[in-house]
């Protein structure tokens, strides 16, 4: 009996201890879980309290207007947040609060919160694929009325293809901040032999030829995400003659073509040129990875977003060539993507939301980011009047023209070989069903690319995935 | 007669009947003592009730709808449509497969590891303690800084300490995370869990009475024999506690595998499919409600189970 009881002590101690380390290790996790989202719910808070101050007292309430917006984590974004800091608040007294998150999360988080009315933002960078969901959804303000009565904001400025894929219904829903289509860098000092208008055939026979253990071939994103892998991969598979989904008549999403031999063709192609001649850990690497990869001189030549261009240091640009997206079945295979700037409807200070995206996508702005880095660094792809500036010509004179072409040359409306009316998209679907769908299969080819799943497996599960959401 | 009788015998039976009546009086004032010493809790109890169990009802209630967030649609009530689909839900059934080798590996692992640790500082040496507070360290590291350290600088392909060590034995470099995302976040899982079974099984371990081993030793038993035959049997109770506990908590891990291989299908547990079909992108949350219920009642099916094996340890009182 005593000796129970003994035992019942000494188990007591380590179970209270375990309960108080569960509690520390739960809330632990929660902190560190959501690390972005944190701040900005202080910053909601007070920008929810704003409208009633700021109107009693017009001066010295203006000091302290403040506005949420979640961007997405590539350089000349947040070189953007950082100006702001620097020329937007002191100019308009608008505290710019910024959650800068990677682009899946940030998709999901934007997705959420503007659709399910949530105040946690004032502005949200969403692309090309969002907008015109989000603004048919009546989940954006409209931005016509405001852009008309900007001093600074020319709207007939916007490069057509972009303002149009941005749109509904002559609306213009969110204000491009840059656009991009896809080519291929090269090292111009390894690789003499890159036709201009490649196939893919024969970038995949020069990849699998320079590919050593010092340098690889060729640097292809490879992490899951739809806008990852999936946007890469998707050019491949439209110029490969095959596509996700067949069109009903009336638009809506018919069978899933996954299970096509066309498919199959694309993926095997895309996960073994990786394996020959592709990146170590290719499965974990997307833009940023393999920018960081090429500028190193780790690999030879990157299919990537044209905006990389603009990015580069100095000495890689000096040692870089640009060629088209590679093609094999069709004309032109590269994509047109543009990230943006908008504003939901439940936003709290719609006045202050719009000054922002006026002064981040405005021609001024240009200006700054010259002056502050040099011309070759300004935002490409969504004003005419940046292509027509000497000084830009000038500076980005390597690839400017090209991208300026590859953006008209992308087949957004017919994509590959197979006719989808109403599922526009090169990259991606443009149906609010391809954001999952496109998510789970590319978790599923990145588990192709790695080695940990087979290429039919992954076709077979990608393929049940995508009949789900059929009608 | 009767009458008479029971006239006569009436103040006999209230003697008789007076226990009785005294053990119901003392069960009234009990109670009333009872209430009287639990109403001061009930508000808490009541709040308790209200947000554990009112989530849980409007889960349930989700869980009846088609909802979905991307398209504009309203909400629409459409029965056991979500359960009936369940079954045919291929993922679902993988993501449950999933968790329970996840679980059952780095449970019984982590056991392992930390009855050994356990045994070895059962013993009196110089820094004992430093060393313990070393071991028990992984423990105390947040999920996420564990996901996060092992994921860079051990499983790295090229700055990562595991490949660093095979390089040296000639070996090529391996992605761990992407190449075997199951056993990557159970590596993981072990190394922070082992610490915990660790610390249990030394309570166990120093509870021992030391004139029993004693007395082993004299009449010439050797070590694994008395481990075998005394210290083992006395382990049982806290061996099973390690494995209830750190069962409950392993089922629902969720940052280690976001953080080391963000959801590789081989790694794909039950909380992280949720997730994903709910707030992860794919906004079903109707679909993902009814998952959570079945979730739920799983668990309670399971811990039940658990609790029952232990009922030796729990049943001590009588």
């Amino acid at each position: 009996m005593a000796r129970t009881k003994k035992i019942k002590t000494r188990i007591v101690a380590p179970a209270v201890l375990a309960t108080f380390a569960l509690v520390a290790g739960a809330c632990g996790s929660d902190d560190a879980a959501e690390p972005a989202e944190a701040p900005a719910e202080e910053t909601a808070e007070e920008t929810a309290e704003e409208p009633a101050e700021s109107p009693a007292e017009e001066p010295a309430a203006e000091a302290d207007r403040s506005i949420t917006v979640a961007l997405v984590g590539n350089d000349n974004i947040t070189r953007m947040g950082e100006l702001a800091a620097e020329y937007f608040t002191p100019e308009t007294g608008i505290e710019v609060n910024l959650t800068v998150l990677d682009e899946q999360t940030l998709r999901e988080v934007t997705t959420r919160d503007v659709g399910a009315g949530g105040e946690q933002f004032d502005v949200v960078q969403i692309g090309m694929y969002e907008t015109p969901q989000f603004g048919a959804n009546g989940w954006l303000v409209g931005l016509n009325d405001l852009a008309a009565a900007s001093d600074t904001y020319d709207i007939d400025d916007l490069i057509p293809a972009v303002r149009n894929g941005l749109s509904v219904d002559g609306e213009l829903y969110s204000s491009p901040f840059y656009a991009e289509s896809s080519f291929v860098m090269y090292r111009s000092d390894i690789i003499d032999n890159m036709p201009d208008a490649p196939t893919w055939d024969e970038v995949a026979a020069i990849a699998r030829e320079i590919d050593s253990d010092e340098m690889a071939g060729i640097c292809l994103r490879g992490k899951p995400g739809w806008g990852d892998l999936g946007a890469a991969f998707t050019t491949v598979l439209n110029t490969f003659g095959g596509t996700w989904w067949a069109a009903n008549e009336d638009g809506s999403i018919g069978e899933s073509q996954v299970d096509q031999p066309e498919f199959a063709e694309a993926l095997n192609f895309y996960v073994d040129l990786l394996n020959d001649a592709g990146e170590d850990d290719a499965a974990n690497s997307s833009f940023n990875e393999c920018k960081t990869l090429y500028e190193e001189g780790k690999v030879a030549m990157w299919y990537d977003a044209t905006v990389a261009a603009s990015l580069f240091p100095e000495d890689v640009v000096e040692n870089t060539a640009f060629a088209l997206a590679p093609t094999k079945e069709t004309e032109a295979s590269g994509w047109l993507w543009a990230w943006t700037l908008a504003i939901p409807v439940s936003t709290s200070d719609q006045e202050a939301a719009w000054e922002f995206i006026d002064w981040a996508t405005n021609a001024d702005y240009h200006e700054i980011i010259a002056a502050e880095d040099g011309w070759r660094a300004v935002p490409p792809g969504t004003r005419q009047s940046l292509y027509e500036r000497p000084e830009y010509q000038e500076a980005a004179g390597a690839f400017a023209q090209r991208t300026l072409d590859a953006m008209l040359a992308a087949p957004i409306d017919n994509p590959g070989t197979t006719p989808r009316p109403g599922l526009p998209g090169v990259q991606y679907v443009g149906v609010p069903e391809f954001q999952d769908v496109g998510t789970r299969c590319t978790e599923l080819f990145s588990a192709a690319i790695a080695g940990s799943m087979s290429v039919d497996d992954a076709l077979a599960d990608c393929h049940i995935i995508a009949s789900e959401v059929s009608s | 007669m009767s009458d008479a009788v029971t006239e006569h015998t009436e103040p006999q039976s209230i003697e008789y009947d007076e226990p009785t009546d005294h053990a119901d009086e003392v069960k009234r004032l009990e109670r009333r003592e009872g209430w009287k010493r639990r109403l001061p809790i009930l508000p808490a109890l009541l709040f308790t009730i209200l947000v554990t169990q009112i989530p849980f009802l409007f889960t349930l209630f989700y869980s009846l709808t088609e909802w979905r967030l991307d398209t504009p649609e309203p909400r629409e009530v459409i029965g056991f449509e979500n359960y009936a689909a369940l079954p045919d839900d291929k993922f679902f059934r993988d993501a449950a497969w999933v968790s329970v080798k996840m679980t059952v590996s780095a449970v019984l692992l982590s056991l392992i590891v930390g009855t050994g640790l356990a045994l070895l500082l059962d013993r009196k040496f110089f820094g004992q303690g430093f060393v313990r507070t070393l071991l028990i360290t992984p423990f105390l590291v947040m999920p996420v800084v564990a996901g996060l350290l092992w994921k860079t600088q051990m499983f790295n392909s090229t700055f990562g300490v595991i490949n660093w060590f095979i390089e040296t034995l000639g070996f090529g470099p391996t992605e761990f995370a992407t190449r075997f995302p199951l056993a990557s976040v159970v590596v993981v899982l072990v190394w922070q869990w082992s610490p915990f079974m660790m610390l249990i099984v030394l309570a166990g371990l120093q509870g021992q009475d030391a004139s029993t081993l004693e007395a082993a030793r004299v009449d010439g038993a050797t070590s694994w024999g008395t481990f075998r035959q005394i210290t083992f049997p006395q382990l049982r109770p806290y061996l099973e506690l390690g494995t209830l506990l750190g069962a409950i908590y392993l089922i629902q891990v969720y940052d280690h595998i976001e953080i080391i291989t963000g959801g590789s299908p081989d790694s794909k547990n039950l909380p992280f499919y949720i997730a994903q079909r709910s707030i992860g992108g794919g906004n079903r949350f109707g679909l993902a409600s009814s998952y959570s219920i079945i979730v739920v009642i799983a668990s309670i099916i399971i811990a039940n189970i658990g609790l029952r094996v232990l009922s030796g340890l729990l049943e001590d009182d009588s």
